[in-house]
């Protein structure tokens, strides 16, 4: 499995060092879309936000600092870092602000997650397990869909969607939970403010296991600041995993309409009970 | 009990539905006259959004079968009744029901390939745009994007899960062509399959505004002697405030572990 990433880490690395030449040998950079500011509104009365979305700088390595395997990869090979500022932008210090214990269990899977000795050892993405709210939002490209009283969400990788009522119906019953929660949304000017609950906290943030519980709540912010930007704000509150509420800042552009082909995960894995005994035991490492 | 009534619903469908030889026929403007009273999207498309679910058995088995242990008795929803198997391939359906505990891609969860995505037990949303409707399936959350910009298929080879669909309109009745399959995906639980060379082409028109006619031609010149179709009614969900779920059933054996175990 991790000859796999690597070998996915590799062709993006590829495709990265490739594109710039390719686009300066055109001799100009790739355009920025945009969209006439301020936004033009949808037959039920929104911003017309509707288009494809990307991070800047993306990627899910890790969010303190922010980093994306392409670009862990890219450390390793060069040997220079990316010095990456933290996602997080509350607290001040830029770090996640664990309670003792989950900082401790948040650590020891850092330390592990190359060299797994248990199932739970291994990132859910690499299990092809829904990423969910927020690590969808430094994935690397979505698209924004606003039929009638609602806000739709839909990825290429993993295939994951959202459907964001905007119609102010409650929540569904807390026994219910979801891999992307119960979002329930409203506009406030340009920005989109979500309420999301009963999550299942079946994912985690990040490769180096960062975490929050099946008890947290996020409020997130989708803020429009002009035809080509977006700011996408989700502030975690979790008292059983962290002492307060804190919050991370993924900085968004709009993209070139273009169409998300099949990107499947899970299908063709012939025996993945198999793959995963191979790393408990004796042969440790062989997977 | 919603069984029952589903099939209560069904049968009232077919009752109310147009005639089989203008649904077949595929005659816009009789169907149109016809459905005067089904939503519209402001250019003047019938409108398909909203949440669908198939109330059928052609999961189980896409012919007539009697009931068995923990499957339900079912209706087939294959016109004549039959499928026209090449008789090599015949004999590979039979190794497949034999095999199918193992062998099916529904027991390995992965993405269903169309139309079987259509009549599996779950809810499903359209989202209908001018120039693409997206469809987002509950089970393993799979989505599909029918382009009706008049775009072309991608250039193949390609192998697709779930194919590459690209849509018109023919008076009401959406039709959208799909190719670029794998041979992986079955079409039910009892082996009936496709090779690579499958080609499906769905169509869809509102009986009414909750019920859809779904009709799917089957295409596969390495299997069949010939096309067949199926016909189905698609429901709309109406319960207030329905919404998709997660059905990721891949990853039920490894939801235990995460967050921790334990904790």
């Amino acid at each position: 499995m991790r000859l796999h990433q690597a070998a996915v880490a590799l062709a993006m690395t590829v495709a990265l060092v490739s594109l710039p030449a390719s686009v300066s040998g055109q001799g100009a950079a790739p355009e920025q879309p945009t969209a006439p500011w301020p936004p033009a509104q949808t037959p039920d009365g929104q911003p017309d936000v509707q288009s494809v979305w990307s991070p800047v700088g993306g990627g899910t390595q890790s969010l303190d600092p922010a980093m994306s395997s392409n670009a862990l990869f890219q450390e390793r090979v060069t040997g220079v870092g990316s010095r990456n500022p933290s996602r997080i932008v509350d607290p001040p210090d830029g770090h996640i602000p664990y309670q003792p214990w989950a900082a401790a269990l948040q650590q020891e899977l850092e330390a592990v997650y190359e060299t797994p000795t248990r199932p739970e050892h291994i990132d859910t993405q690499t299990r092809c397990m829904g990423p969910g709210v927020p690590r969808l939002y430094y994935f690397p490209r979505f698209r924004i869909l606003q039929p009638a009283d609602s806000v739709v969400f839909v990825w290429d990788e993993y295939h994951s969607f959202r459907v964001i009522p905007l119609d102010g119906r409650p929540h569904i019953g807390p026994n219910v939970k979801l891999y992307s929660g119960d979002g329930r949304g409203r506009w406030e000017g340009n920005t989109l403010v979500v309420d999301t609950t009963n999550l299942n906290a079946k994912s985690r943030l990040d490769v180096v296991g960062d975490f929050f519980s099946d008890n947290a709540q996020i409020e997130e912010r989708f803020i429009f600041i002009d035809g080509a930007t977006m700011h996408y704000e989700a502030t975690i509150t979790d008292p059983t995993v962290f002492t307060r509420p804190w919050t991370m800042r993924v900085v968004q552009k709009r993209r070139p309409d273009e169409e998300f082909w099949e990107w499947a995960c899970h299908e063709g894995e012939r025996d993945s009970a198999e793959s995963s005994s191979q790393i408990v035991g004796s042969d440790a490492g062989r997977n | 009990m919603l069984r029952s009534s589903g099939l209560l619903c069904l049968a009232v469908a077919l009752c109310l539905s147009p005639s089989p030889a203008s649904a077949q026929t595929g005659d816009g403007d009789a169907q149109a006259s016809e459905n005067a009273g089904i939503p519209r999207t402001r250019d003047s498309k019938p409108d398909l959004s909203g949440i669908w679910q198939a109330l059928n058995r052609a999961n189980d088995d896409l012919l007539d079968h009697s009931a068995s242990e923990g499957v339900p008795a079912g209706l087939g929803v294959v016109e004549g009744g039959e499928i026209p198997y090449r008789p090599e391939a015949l004999e590979q359906r039979q190794k497949n029901l034999a095999n199918r505990e193992t062998r099916d891609t529904e027991a390995t969860c992965y993405l269903p390939g169309v139309p079987r995505v259509t009549y599996m037990p779950f809810p499903f949303q359209i989202i209908q745009m001018p120039d693409v409707t997206t469809i987002l399936y509950e089970y393993v959350h799979a989505t599909r994007y029918l382009y009706t910009n008049g775009s072309p298929h991608p250039e193949g080879p390609i192998e697709w899960w779930m194919g590459d669909s690209r849509g018109h309109w023919e008076g009401d009745t959406l039709v959208v062509d799909v190719v670029h399959f794998g041979d992986q995906t079955w079409f039910d639980r009892t082996g009936n399959f496709h090779s690579d060379a499958l080609h499906v082409v769905e169509r869809y028109s509102l009986l009414d505004a909750d019920h859809i006619n779904y009709e799917v031609t089957i295409e596969d010149p390495k299997v069949f002697t010939r096309s067949w179709k199926m016909r189905m009614i698609l429901y709309r969900h109406r319960e207030p405030n329905f919404q998709l779920l997660d059905y990721d059933c891949y990853a039920f054996e490894w939801e235990k572990y995460y967050p921790y175990p334990g904790r």
